[in-house]
């Protein structure tokens, strides 16, 4: 039989004809904003002039649909929620077969607002933000991972750069968590995750019993890796904070990120975590590691000497969200219930609460990037990149701080240069907020949209 | 994602009218009649169920990819894509989204031509045709036509709750459970949502293991005209499969069967 029978020739046109390309729709040429493993991030606008949004373009990293893909699709077509990433639309680019994702465009992530911060704390310059901030931006992330756990979905790979917080526009000050690339379906495990991708959250956000070897994940381990942002939103520097040499191991037992977590929060003790002696590595952990080396430490005095006192409400909720022992530590929708959001200043739905925001937009990544294209490379460079650091902290631990700046401003290896916008990208001063009138009709250029029934159902009123 | 149902791509897009069905399957129909139709189906349905077998999916990853199957012929006629080489594909794209894991080409292929050569042998003479290019391109536009809509409730779970609720019984629920499995064969899972398919099921096997239910039924609080009309559909395909013989039939309607036409030749 010819391929020629395997599809209909009319059909193959048909779908051809109708099926709209991503380069038609969008300007998105030299606007890349952000490299991640599994994509590349592009600020795009429409050619039409329709709206004067901004939004995201995300292509996927290799070509055809990769489960990572698959899953990513699959969960965010079905996930609406005010603080998860909304996807608008998928584009199938049958040529390259290429895989393009389009999102809103989200002009802040904690990533850059912390790395901001820690740059102002080392030239001593302050940044003015609202004092509620912190606690606004927690109080989202809390909502957003409450509506995936609720749902069953996990996402596994928390951290700064995956919080996104919308600039200037309808949805100012708004926290989007995003890059699901990975969340997964836990209610029913197919197979024991370990087996599926060996390395999933960047070690510094990852909860001491996936570094012993827990064999699944769990809700717990998210609230782990929010507990770690929190802490870093208050301090600016990342809490368990550990140099990254074996990160294409296999092995999820990982020495020297434990005694880190260790050396911040002390050694567990076996009446706060009573199954510790059931993980797979627990014969290792009592193999490598003396207690007493941690007798001095405690989460208590790693804040105070950040200037979070013991006795404050962000420091109670912090060290429930922060619990060795996964079954004890807080859920999601108790941590919303915490005295903390209860007390003034209240969260705030616009995190900057109205006032200016002080971090810069996304710039531009040059094309010099594209040589480095490979991720090996791109890690391996980061990797040599965060052991320097190290050195030379070694070398100078007073200078701490200024090292750890250097080893964030290290984490996107891209350099960063600011671009005139091309055309089609009139200056980004134009972010009016956009009439919700408009907005709907927005909806109505769009073929793939993916709303909620109601707004479906508006359409379809609308339209016929 | 097995959170809320009624706010699922599931509920809100893939819950489709019977009277749609009929009209989109107008021109398919006008050249097999419907019980043509229908064992066309089921044969594909059983391909998909005896390939995932023998790729040891789970039942899970097998019933989604039948209603992806099915949910591309609810919008297309059989003639657009070769269901042999769609149903492939369903199983390929089916088994990343559940996270079996990626199948590797090689075995995908390998398990179509086995899967044809020893099993349905009696509906193809010749050996698989496809390849791997044919299913990556394929996939393309079954995801285009699914509009992404992958994730898809199945009645197991809500059929393993209600058994459970009834004191579990080993018995009925392994019944219950193969009758979920040939509902498959009917259009149910593109007209009800999972629960009243899994309620079906469940009445179907009481009746015939005889067990006595009836005020357990009555207090689901259900509606029970559909839970009839979805027993109706799948009595109906107890009794067709009753007097029809799929190895004598089932040549003469794949040749029946719309199929796809090359570009037109100059
Ligand atoms: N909607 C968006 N708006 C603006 N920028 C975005 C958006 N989505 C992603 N980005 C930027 O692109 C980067 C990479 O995106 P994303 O995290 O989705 O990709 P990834 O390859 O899955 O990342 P990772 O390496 O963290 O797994 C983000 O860190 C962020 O800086
Ligand atoms: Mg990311």
């Amino acid at each position: 039989m010819s391929t020629a029978y395997m599809m209909d020739y009319e059909f193959k046109m048909k779908t051809q004809n109708e099926r709209v390309k991503v380069e038609d729709l969008f300007d998105y040429e030299g606007c890349k904003v952000g490299r991640g493993t599994y994509g590349h991030v592009y600020k795009g606008r429409r050619k039409d002039g329709s709206d004067s949004k901004d939004y995201a373009l995300k292509q996927i990293e290799g070509t055809g649909l990769s489960m990572s893909a698959c899953r990513e699709i699959a969960l965010l077509r079905e996930l609406k929620h005010p603080n998860v990433i909304n996807l608008i639309r998928v584009f199938l680019s049958h040529n390259d077969r290429k895989v393009w994702l389009l999102f809103d465009f989200a002009e802040h992530d904690l990533w850059h607002i912390i790395k901001f911060h820690r740059a102002a704390k080392a030239n001593k310059k302050p940044v003015l933000v609202p004092k509620g901030m912190v606690k606004s931006l927690l109080y989202q992330i809390l909502d957003g991972i409450h509506y995936l756990h609720s749902n069953w979905v996990l996402h596994r790979d928390l951290k700064p750069a995956n919080i996104l917080v919308m600039g200037e526009g309808p949805e100012r000050g708004r926290v989007k968590i995003a890059d699901m690339g990975f969340a997964r379906l836990f209610n029913a495990p197919l197979k024991p995750l370990a087996d599926l991708d060996p390395v999933v959250v960047t070690f510094w956000y990852r909860a001491p019993e996936l570094l012993l070897g827990a064999r699944h994940y769990t809700k717990a381990i998210d609230i782990w890796a929010i507990g770690c942002i929190f802490a870093e939103l208050l301090t600016s520097e990342p809490i368990f904070h550990c140099r990254q040499e074996d990160i294409k191991t296999s092995n999820p037992y990982h020495h020297d990120q434990l005694d880190r977590i260790f050396n911040v929060m002390g050694f567990p003790h076996e009446k706060d975590w009573e199954d510790i002696k059931k993980m797979p590595e627990h014969p290792t952990l009592l193999k490598d590691f003396k207690k007493n080396n941690y007798v001095n430490c405690s989460l208590v005095k790693y804040m105070d000497r950040h200037k979070i006192k013991p006795d404050s409400k962000a420091f109670h909720l912090l060290q429930k969200l922060l619990l060795m022992d996964p079954n004890k530590r807080i859920t999601s929708e108790q941590a919303m219930q915490d005295p903390y959001f209860q007390e003034e200043p209240l969260p705030t739905q616009d995190v900057f609460a109205g006032c200016p925001i002080p971090y810069p937009k996304r710039e531009f990544l040059t094309d010099d990037d594209q040589e480095e294209k490979s991720d090996n490379k791109r890690q391996t460079q980061q990797q040599q990149q965060t052991q320097n650091n190290q050195q030379s902290q070694q070398q100078n631990q007073q200078n701490n701080q200024n090292n750890q700046q250097s080893n964030q401003d290290n984490h996107n290896t891209a350099k960063r240069v600011r671009l005139s916008a091309p055309q089609g990208h009139p200056s980004q001063v134009n972010q009016q907020q956009i009439p919700i009138s408009q907005q709907q009709q927005e909806f109505h250029h769009q073929q793939m949209m993916y709303n909620n029934g109601q707004q479906q159902q508006q359409n379809f009123q609308q339209r016929f | 994602m097995s959170g809320n149902f009624w706010q699922s791509s599931h509920h809100q897009q893939w819950l489709l009218d019977k009277q749609d069905l009929i009209r989109e399957r107008q021109h398919d129909l006008s050249i097999l009649a419907e019980d043509e139709y229908q064992k066309i189906f089921i044969f594909f349905a059983s391909v998909i169920q005896t390939l995932g077998e023998q790729l040891k999916l789970r039942q899970q990853v097998i019933a989604t990819a039948t209603v992806y199957f099915k949910r591309f012929y609810a919008r297309n006629s059989l003639k657009t894509i070769d269901p042999l080489l769609l149903a492939p594909t369903c199983i390929f794209l089916a088994s990343k989204v559940e996270e079996f894991g990626v199948i590797s080409n090689s075995r995908l292929i390998t398990t179509c031509q086995n899967v044809i050569k020893n099993k349905f042998s009696y509906a193809y003479t010749q050996e698989f045709p496809y390849r791997t290019n044919h299913i990556l391109e394929c996939e393309f536009y079954l995801l285009e036509n699914l509009d992404c809509c992958l994730i898809v409730y199945q009645p197991y779970r809500p059929l393993l709750q209600l058994v459970q609720d009834l004191g579990h019984e080993e018995q009925l629920l392994t019944l219950a459970w193969r009758i979920v499995n040939d509902s498959l064969r009917t259009d149910v899972c593109l007209l009800y949502p999972p629960y009243q398919i899994a309620i079906g099921c469940l009445q179907i096997a009481c009746v015939i293991l005889q067990k006595d239910h009836k005020s357990w039924f009555a207090e689901l609080n259900v509606d029970i005209e559909k839970i009839q009309e979805i027993a109706r559909y799948i009595i109906n395909l107890f009794e067709l499969w009753k007097t029809y013989d799929e190895k004598k039939e089932i040549q003469g309607l794949l040749g029946k069967m719309p199929k796809p036409k090359a570009a037109p030749q100059r």
